[in-house]
């Protein structure tokens, strides 16, 4: 890609004239008339060498590819660190290395890599940075040098991490909620080193995202192309830009409260520490609250589950109305759906606190709010539904993992009822009716979305197709044991099951969950394996998958009409695009093709019956 | 095969699994049934939902499978479905909820004749200390327990000296009485939870918690600590037995109060100083 | 900016409305570094919020006696106990600097480069003796003995919030100085009326970047006033 079009650079109002000429060139002044532009052209800085341009490159694009590769890697060790576990459950004593202190090392960190290293570090890293731009118009994040020292933080926090391993003491094992005092003491595993390091890797984490989440929030407001409003964007980028605001004001709680438990370990401090006495021994704190700890991670956590859950609504929306050649139903809907949501997820942390000792009127404070949030999360789903209704659907791997997005997103979105409403809660909190839930609606159901994700996109980012044939078996094998793994995992917890056991010893509760265990573990084996078929799949389609050719899904995006295919680095060619219309019309009435593209002007189409632009 | 079959059979196994399957609950043996009832009911409500969008869907995927030239709807919004399906969903959620904040209004309310029961919880163990014939509990401190106080007891507090104490994991109570049981834990959180009574909390250090429940069917029942503790938290079980008024009655006989325990240790001291005088 | 239409905006509620519903940008005529700061500074309110609340809860709720904060923090002026004296000095060198800050920007703006730059110089330097008087007020309790983890004048977390969250906020503060020193350097060198190209960033320099570093400076000096009241005067 040449520089021209930076040092070209005309003034601004000659540049929009000409613009303007060329549309007025074709039919209509009036209704192809776009406002001119208000900002001057982006200034890139082009990589020359290796190092500039595949390592510490700035093009948001490369970036996003940074991320998705680092955070796939860590979701890989989340993903054995699961079968060890499960291993341990279902077979107890098979593997002889998985002591108590290693299961429960085990569960921290899978917890904590897949929710925050792995889906937040994908959906908004990888998936943010490299569909932002091109999405809205832009050539590049606002701040492309910012942008790769958020990449580079988040590379050393997911070091300091994966350090952790091979600190004395291993991991921490503290559970992945790390509440105090039981995180910082001694009893639990890897309370020396390998909490700190934990705890360091979070701050790093949050610094490093709040350098990323201020270009995604600021390339969104302020750098979109002529023509795109904020509510012609794909809800695609409604769902980052809501999960990265979201972000931005609960990475916060997050950090305070990594600084506090640290101050408590390193210098013996008492934020979170009351007077103990630990294996008859009194211990130097006094007068700290543990609960204060938990308003604050749950302050975080609750939002974060969103983070998590809002970028996969918008992606999953985009993809249904893609491939169901349908509008998605109901945009202004989920486009206050999605806010909404986001910003009720404040007001509902302390759900998770139903039984924590918090003061107990708080229930009910939060059982309201927390169901309230289940009116907009449920319309969503209808409006998913009704897109399908009466469109034209094709069945190939993208629809059936939004399909499989679906039904788990349901199912899990279901559990959250039981688990929101307080009564409810109590007899189920701290059970594997939890665990089933939160697997189903934060673990399975994104992960359907990222894989449909990756075979929607992957055409534009490499310029190839994925195989169908080995996608449908992907799909089928990740869609159908992850179902079975999770489903039959509720009814472990209403016997009663409390989870973070390393073993059940020869409980009441043993005999009729020992054979579920077992299955559950060859099904969590099966689905880990299926994986490398997803694996095997990029990694041969990368040389020799079927070339895509510019815009194989018909799709109306931006995304997929730049000049190039992959994008190059400016993302669009001499000229920025101009949009007309939304990125939902397809199949209008009177339209010759069953999609318009954005950048079609309307004197292209004048027979269609646009109605939403 | 066609996707849609697949997923039908997703939806009609999920039914089946419910109907015919050996897991559900534990038999409850206390007072909040009304729980479990709430828990029917959404289960009611949400599979509803969960099998009427499942069997959309499915419908959707068989009629309107990709065919070249089909007739797609155009219809970017519709109010007035979106509305009906606002309300209905509201309605839903009010009839989910309503029911759920009143057993919880019941569950932190404690009844006046509740049997109190102080749970001291440790890394990773359990024991019990009830009050005595006055009916209160002596106030207590953490950093106050020694060996000779195991329970942290204030040796100012008159109301402490009757106390009954347990230093064992094995807890009595008596049917068809409330019992207000009052968490305290030594050194991190801990949760006192019987599968059977439903009802849970969790111990903090530094703060007391409590829940209440009624125990109503005579048995033996595993305790099991429900917040995660540290290594031995798998471990950390104790026992409940639920028993008659008089069983119970013997049972708490049998017990040691603080002053027996502080008489004891004073003739041991005694004893001791008197090996140690003839010694001399 | 150069574009006619941004100069008759509608106002008001509607005019936001409107900016909202327009293409390209939603904060008109705003620069993206402005619009970054403004995020981050609502960010960094959330951090110290949480602290401050943190506080506030650990404050009501420890066991001990929380400390008589103007005993504590009082300085002896020939053998006479002034409260509130050092802290009131403290405040104000910085309310001050926020001043010099605000002029700059306006100097900034008008390409008044030698005037900018003194009063850039002249906030670094309250700045700097802010830091300074923190660090003699955090050695004259160190002296007395307060520590994060202990406190001879009663509760231990009011030695461990102090240290955390005037700590936090002097860190806040040293990076705006660092950050004020750099940018009077630039200043005087000319860099923003030359448009000169950022080491790291490639970017061009505009005199925008003292304003942005202005908002910075203001916000930091507006959470020493909530600090300043939480700790000093309750």
């Amino acid at each position: 890609m040449s520089d021209e079009y930076n040092q070209k650079n005309t003034p601004l109002e000659a540049q929009s004239s000409e613009t303007m000429t060329d549309i007025s060139g074709t039919t209509s002044k009036d209704i192809d008339y776009v406002r001119p532009a208000e900002l001057p052209e982006q200034d890139l800085y082009h990589g020359h060498s290796f190092i500039t341009k595949w390592v510490f490159c700035q093009d948001a694009k490369v970036i996003g590819v940074q991320y998705f590769l680092t955070a796939v890697f860590t979701g890989i060790v989340g993903l054995v660190l699961s079968w060890l576990m499960r291993l341990q459950l279902g077979y107890p004593d098979l593997v002889p290395f998985i002591t108590a202190e290693h299961y429960y090392q085990f569960v921290t960190m899978h917890g904590m890599i897949m929710v925050v290293y792995f889906l937040t570090a994908l959906f908004l890293g990888g998936f943010g940075n490299y569909l932002i731009p091109l999405m809205v118009g832009a050539r590049d994040m606002v701040f492309p040098y910012v942008n790769m020292v958020s990449f580079w933080m988040f590379f050393i926090a997911v070091c300091v991490l994966m350090a952790s391993f091979f600190v004395p003491g291993g991991p921490t094992g503290a559970g992945w909620t790390l509440y105090p005092p039981q995180a910082i003491l001694p009893g639990t595993p890897g309370s020396n080193m390998g909490i700190i390091l934990m705890l360091a890797s979070l701050s790093l984490f949050v610094i490093g995202f709040t350098m990323g989440g201020l270009n995604y929030i600021i390339t969104i407001l302020q750098a979109r192309t002529r023509g795109m409003t904020l509510m012609r964007m794909p809800l695609t980028i409604w769902g980052i830009f809501t999960a990265t605001a979201l972000a931005m004001l609960a990475f916060p709680a997050l950090l305070v409260s990594c600084i506090m438990m640290t101050l408590d370990k390193m210098l013996e401090t008492s934020f979170f520490m009351p007077a103990i006495i630990q294996a008859g021994e009194v211990l130097d704190y006094g007068g700290g609250s543990p609960v204060l700890f938990q308003h604050l991670f749950w302050f975080f956590g609750h939002p974060e589950v969103y983070i998590v859950a809002l970028p996969a609504f918008g992606i999953v929306s985009d993809l249904i109305s893609v491939h169901a050649r349908k509008n998605i139903f109901g945009y202004r809907m989920m486009v206050w759906a999605i806010v909404g949501i986001g910003g009720l997820s404040f007001f509902v942390w302390a759900h998770h606190m139903y039984v924590s000792g918090m003061n107990p009127w708080f229930g009910f404070f939060f059982a309201t709010t927390t169901l309230i949030i289940a009116v907009p999360t449920a319309l969503k789903v209808y409006n998913w539904i009704i897109t399908l209704f009466r469109a034209n659907i094709r069945m190939n791997t993208v629809m059936l993992f939004c399909l499989g997005f679906i039904v788990t997103f349901v199912n899990g979105g279901i559990t959250g009822i039981f688990l929101g409403n307080v009564a409810v809660d109590i007899p189920l909190s701290d059970t594997y009716f939890v665990i089933a839930h939160f697997h189903m609606v934060m673990g399975v159901a994104p992960l359907m979305v990222i894989m449909g994700a990756v075979y929607h996109w992957f055409p534009l980012v490499t310029g190839r197709m994925l195989s169908e044939k080995l996608g449908k078996w992907h799909f089928w094998f990740t869609f159908l044991g992850a179902y079975s793994i999770y489903f039959p995992m509720h009814y472990l917890g209403f016997i009663g099951v409390p989870r973070r056991y390393f073993e059940m010893y020869d409980s009441p509760y043993v005999a009729s969950a020992t054979g579920m265990n077992e299955f559950i573990t060859v099904a969590a084996l099966i689905v880990g394996f299926a994986q490398f078929i997803f694996i095997y799949n990029i990694v041969t389609s990368l040389s020799i998958g079927k070339p895509a050719g510019k815009n194989p899904w018909k799709a109306n995006s931006l995304e997929w009409l730049t000049p190039e295919v992959p994008p190059a680095h400016g993302n669009w060619g001499e000229k920025l695009p101009v949009i007309h219309r939304w990125p939902y019309d397809f199949n209008v009435p009177g339209a010759k093709e069953d999609y318009i593209t954005q950048t079609t002007p309307p004197s292209e189409v004048m027979s269609a019956e646009v109605e939403k632009t | 095969m066609h996707p849609g079959i697949i997923f039908l059979g997703v939806v009609v196994g999920s039914v089946l699994f419910h109907i015919f399957t050996p897991w559900w609950w534990t038999d409850i043996a206390s007072n909040w049934g009304a729980m479990d009832d709430t828990i029917n009911l959404t289960f009611w409500i949400g599979g509803g939902v969960f099998i009427l969008v499942c069997l959309f869907m499915v419908y959707c995927i068989f009629m309107f499978s990709y065919k070249e030239g089909r007739k797609v709807e155009y219809k970017p919004e519709d109010h007035k479905l979106e509305k009906i399906l606002t309300i209905a969903t509201t309605v839903g959620v009010i009839a989910l909820l309503a029911p759920g904040l009143i057993v919880y209004n019941n569950y932190i309310n404690t009844p006046k004749n509740a049997l109190q029961v102080e749970v001291n919880a440790w890394q990773w163990g359990w024991q019990y200390r009830l009050p005595g014939e006055d009916g209160i509990l002596g106030t207590a401190q953490v950093a106050k327990i020694t060996d000779d106080n195991p329970f942290g007891i204030n040796l100012d507090d008159p109301n402490g000296k009757d106390d009954i104490l347990i230093e064992d994991d094995v807890l009595h109570l008596k049917t068809d009485r409330p019992v207000k049981i009052l968490l305290r834990s030594l050194d991190v959180l801990h949760n006192y939870y019987v599968p059977q009574f439903r009802a849970k909390m969790d111990a903090i250090p530094g703060i007391i918690t409590y829940y209440w429940f009624e125990p109503n069917k005579i048995g033996e029942y595993e305790v099991l600590c429900a917040e995660y503790c540290g290594v031995g938290h798998y471990a950390m079980r104790a026992k409940v037995i639920v028993e008659s008024e008089g069983n119970y009655e013997n049972w708490i006989k049998e017990q040691e109060t603080f002053s027996d325990l502080i008489a004891k240790q004073e003739s041991n001291e005694s004893k001791l100083t008197l090996v140690a005088k003839s010694n001399d | 900016m150069s574009d006619n239409s941004l100069n008759n905006l509608p106002g008001g509620f509607k005019g936001m409305s409107h900016d909202m519903g327009s293409d390209q940008t939603a904060f008109k005529g705003a620069q993206w570094g402005k619009v970054m700061m403004w995020i981050f500074l609502l960010s960094d309110t959330f951090i110290f919020s949480c602290f401050l609340i943190s506080y506030m809860k650990g404050r009501t709720s420890t066991v001990v006696d929380w400390p008589n904060t103007s005993e504590v923090f009082s300085l002896h002026v020939g053998g006479v106990p002034v409260p509130l004296l050092l802290i009131a000095i403290m405040t104000f060198v910085l309310i001050t600097s926020s001043g010099t800050m605000a002029l700059a920007v306006k100097y900034g703006y008008e390409r008044n480069r030698k005037m900018c730059g003194w009063l850039i110089l002249a906030t670094a330097i309250g700045g700097l003796t802010f830091v300074g008087m923190q660090v003699f007020e955090w050695s004259k309790l160190i002296h007395e003995g307060v520590r994060p983890w202990e406190n001879p004048f009663g509760a231990k977390q009011f030695g461990s919030f102090f240290f955390m969250i005037t700590g936090f906020h002097g860190t806040h503060v040293s990076i705006g100085v660092i950050f004020l020193f750099i940018y009077a350097r630039k200043v005087f060198r000319g860099d923003f009326d030359n448009a000169k190209r950022g080491f790291f960033t490639t970017m061009k320099s505009d005199y925008v970047a003292i304003e942005i570093l202005g908002l910075y400076w203001h916000f930091v000096d507006l959470v020493w006033v909530f600090i300043f009241a939480f700790f000093y005067l309750w």
